[in-house]
């Protein structure tokens, strides 16, 4: 393409703060830090007296410790947005599944929520579905949301997610849509040369990730079930929905494990030591699913046969860690669970040997 | 049955893995002067700049020799007894002794002709020693991700003329780092050393003999393009600009490169003309090479000796005009390989290489190239457009005889094998332009090229 939009790139390793230098694991224990606080600030006020988040958010006008980290984290996608586009943005895929995954965070994901009590609604996410929203599916939830919303996150969570993800991959998703992704697409890209791309760590993947769907799926049943006969079983109430902390119910259990620990404090503190998609890659049951039904859809990544120069740019910028020179190589156009569609591998690729692609198989050129 | 391989690049790993996958048990030796691991020699500039790490250029996991069961020995050869069978080493290594046998031992830079050549300061970017002494001269060292393994293995003054050795680096003797770099040679590897200096904060020279840059492979038009797009990044481009000496100062660091046209101080020169093949160890050998210094093979890549064979950029073979010369390419490193790997195992493959094609990034430009371009044929006429507005490109065809020969397109990625598969089946420039998009491979939401003809 005729942009030079590619500050800093050829430099990635020069820069300290971006490879595990001193400054990089500061960061991340800032990040880490800001996160133990944030889910856990009720344990700060009780030893130190004070909750500076809810004080700032306060002072702020934000309502609430949750509304300023919405602030914060469309921020930190505007800022990280730039930062991506300065180096990638000589890509028009690039371009538009940034600017459109920012605008989704803004506009869905802090400004409508913060609004909608404004004029006496509740505060809905229409940019999250089960499960990585697990609680969207919970019974009791779908009862007291608004009709139309319960509607739209059952048919958007066990119809359209899979569907659109059966027709483009779950890139529509993952890469385009989810504020997660997005984070770790935007403020997360100074580390995406990070993830390990060893096959140790595929292997990890594998299983985690789909212990986690698995748990997930679980908790959602169980706290279905619980809706039926907890009224009549307060043991079996207790131990499955109970809603403090403290009871350690299987809820509560979920919450603070995948929700705060998995997606939040290692998802993203951990950024400048594992790469951005720690989260995405190891943990997301919606990537589990969403991956599963990739594999049996129309997207793949198509291979020019005999052009690899095997340099390895596609591999060390791909932030779910997929070996992507392993395929291009052997001549092999391929479909990977984990692949979220971001397009970085075909772009990097100095003798344009990849190209994403959503087709039929019947329409495919090569195999 | 023993199976040794000189060279741990792309062929000799081809061929390795080869015998690997059908012969679990023979024993198989990798002899590598330059690295313990497989690398990819087309990735150095990026290791340099540090958009990768040493690491990332590895295809392989590191445990790689371990699971498929190679040896490796980490030493220079100095000679090949094909009556013994055995290869000789350097550095007090004993003898290897072979049943079959494959050289794949690469090229080797060419050396400057012009005094001062060998002054301090003045090197190539081939090898990983050449990127270690590019490294220290201009950053200091390697990057945070580590750069190539830096034990100085080739100390020794046995390897005074192994293209592996480790230079002296001027940086060092100066104490200053390269603020002035200088490349000579307008082709592929000079523009990825002039890059990679760019992103390094320097606005380097670059010497250019030609007319215009890389004339083998683009036209006036094309390379005007590279060369504004090089200027435009800080990069001081002479053209015809033939070098005739490298001045050093008085503690023997290059100190100017001077041409026909003028005298430029430099403090680091990288001299990128061209590569040879990398044969010089085997002249007191009975295998025979061609007047290039090529190993000279047959269709099947066998070399004149029996049970010894040659592929990759050592290996003189037939190309598709009949012509017998190197391949210095990747992916033809790699078919040799495959086919050598065919012949270590008893089987009689035969190395046949189709329509030329390539394709490269200079600076930020995509090129790919098909067929027969810049061969100035008999009746040939180039039918060129240039595109402008949200894409720049250019789109070169040659046609000779109302058939389409060969495509040279900028700025936009395309399929080679749809191009060849035109060419292969003669089509007239009119089918071709009108089918052009066909062959795209630009990523998506790109607009497609809209060719207007006059
Ligand atoms: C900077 C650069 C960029 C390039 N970019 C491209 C590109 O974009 N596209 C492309 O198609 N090609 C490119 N090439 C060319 C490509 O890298 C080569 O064609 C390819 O690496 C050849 O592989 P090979 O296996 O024949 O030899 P090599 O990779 O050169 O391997 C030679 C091996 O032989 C060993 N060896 C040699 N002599 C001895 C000895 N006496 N004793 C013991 N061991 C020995 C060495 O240790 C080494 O392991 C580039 C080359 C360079 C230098
Ligand atoms: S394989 Fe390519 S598109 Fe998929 S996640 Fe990796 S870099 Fe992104
Ligand atoms: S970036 Fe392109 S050329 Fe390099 S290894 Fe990946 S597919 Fe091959």
């Amino acid at each position: 393409m005729d942009q030079q939009g590619q500050d800093g790139l050829l430099t990635t390793y020069r820069e300290g703060w971006r490879n595990r230098s001193v400054v990089g694991l500061a960061i991340s224990a800032l990040l880490v830090s800001f996160y133990v606080v944030l889910y856990w600030e009720h344990k700060v006020q009780q030893h130190f007296g004070v909750a500076p988040l809810t004080a700032i958010s306060e002072a702020a006008g934000l309502r609430n410790r949750w509304y300023l980290y919405g602030f914060l984290y469309s921020i930190a996608m505007i800022m990280g947005g730039i930062y991506y586009l300065k180096r990638h943005g000589n890509s028009r895929y690039n371009r538009f599944r940034i600017t459109v995954n920012v605008a989704i965070q803004i506009a869905l994901g802090f400004t409508l929520p913060f609004i909608m009590p404004l004029f006496g609604g509740q505060e809905l996410y229409f940019s999250y579905f089960w499960p990585l929203k697990y609680d969207y599916l919970y019974p009791q939830t779908l009862v007291d949301l608004p009709l139309y919303f319960a509607l739209y996150t059952v048919v958007g969570s066990l119809l359209a997610a899979p569907v659109l993800a059966v027709l483009y991959g779950k890139r529509w998703y993952c890469s385009w849509v989810c504020g997660c992704g997005g984070l770790a697409n935007t403020f997360g890209d100074p580390w995406r040369h990070l993830t390990s791309k060893s096959t140790k760590s595929w292997r990890f993947e594998q299983v985690s990730i789909h212990l986690v769907l698995a748990i997930a799926i679980a908790t959602t049943f169980l706290i279905g079930l619980d809706w039926w006969i907890g009224g009549d079983h307060p043991a079996f109430h207790r131990i499955v929905a109970g809603d403090h902390w403290q009871d350690w119910s299987i809820k509560s259990f979920y919450g603070f494990a995948v929700g705060a620990i998995l997606a939040g404090v290692i998802g993203v503190g951990l950024y400048p030591v594992f790469g951005p998609r720690v989260w995405c890659r190891n943990f997301c049951p919606m990537a589990a699913v969403l991956g599963l039904v990739q594999k049996l859809g129309r997207y793949r990544i198509k291979v020019k046969p005999d052009m690899c120069i095997s340099c390895g740019n596609c591999s060390t910028y791909c932030e779910m860690g997929i070996d992507v020179r392993s395929y291009a190589q052997t001549n092999e156009s391929f479909t990977r669970a984990s692949c979220v569609g971001c397009g970085m591998c075909a772009h990097m690729c100095p003798r344009g040997v990849l190209k994403l692609e959503s087709v039929t198989r019947k329409r495919r050129s090569t195999p | 049955m023993r199976i040794v391989i000189i060279g741990n690049g792309v062929a000799g790993m081809e061929a390795a893995r080869a015998v690997r996958n059908r012969e679990p048990s023979w024993e198989i030796t990798l002899i590598s002067e330059e690295s313990d691991h497989f690398f990819s020699r087309t990735a150095l500039m990026w290791v340099f700049s540090g958009q990768m790490s040493h690491r990332d250029i590895e295809p392989l996991e590191r445990d790689a020799y371990q699971r498929l069961g190679f040896r490796r020995v980490r030493a220079r050869a100095t000679g090949i007894d094909i009556v013994s069978r055995r290869v000789s080493l350097a550095g007090g290594h004993e003898p290897i002794a072979y049943d079959r046998l494959l050289i794949a031992s690469g090229s080797r830079p060419r050396p400057g002709p012009w005094p001062g050549s060998d002054a301090r300061g003045v090197g190539h970017f081939v090898t990983l020693q050449d990127l270690d002494w590019y490294e220290r001269e201009v950053h200091g060292g390697a990057s945070r991700g580590g750069g190539p393994p830096r034990p100085r293995a080739h100390a020794d003054p046995s390897a005074g003329d192994s293209p592996y050795r480790f230079r002296e680096v001027a940086a060092e003797h100066r104490g200053q780092l390269a603020r002035q770099p200088a490349v000579i040679g307008g082709g592929l590897i000079g523009i990825e050393a002039v890059e990679v200096a760019v992103a390094a904060g320097l606005r380097p020279h670059f010497f250019i003999r030609e007319e215009w840059f890389w004339p083998i492979a683009l036209d006036r038009r094309e390379a005007q393009w590279i060369s504004d797009r090089m200027a435009q990044h800080g990069v001081e481009v002479h053209l015809e600009h033939d070098v005739e000496a490298l001045e050093t100062d008085a503690d023997g660091n290059v100190s100017a490169v001077r041409t026909n046209q003028g005298r430029y101080e430099s403090d680091c020169v990288v001299v990128g003309i061209g590569v040879t093949p990398n044969t010089g160890w085997l002249a007191d050998t009975a295998i025979e090479l061609d007047e290039r210094g090529g190993i000279a093979v047959d269709e099947g890549l066998q070399t004149s000796a029996p049970d010894v064979f040659a592929a990759g950029d050592c290996a003189s073979v037939r190309w598709f005009d009949g012509t017998r010369r190197p391949e210095q390419l990747w992916y033809t490193a790699r078919d040799q390989g495959r086919v050598a790997g065919g012949r270590l195992l008893g089987g009689v493959p035969r190395y046949e290489r189709g329509t030329w094609y390539n394709s490269a990034k200079l600076m930020d430009i995509e090129y790919t190239t098909a067929g027969l371009v810049n061969w100035t044929l008999d009746r040939e006429s180039d039918w060129f457009f240039e595109e402008t507005g949200k894409v720049r490109s250019t789109t070169r065809v040659v046609v000779q005889d109302d058939h389409v020969v060969g495509f040279n397109m900028l700025g936009r990625r395309w399929d080679h094998t749809v191009l060849i598969r035109w060419i292969e089946e003669r089509r007239s420039l009119d089918w071709v332009l009108a089918h052009l998009n066909d062959a795209a491979f630009d990523t998506e939401l790109v607009p497609p090229l809209q060719v207007l003809r006059a």
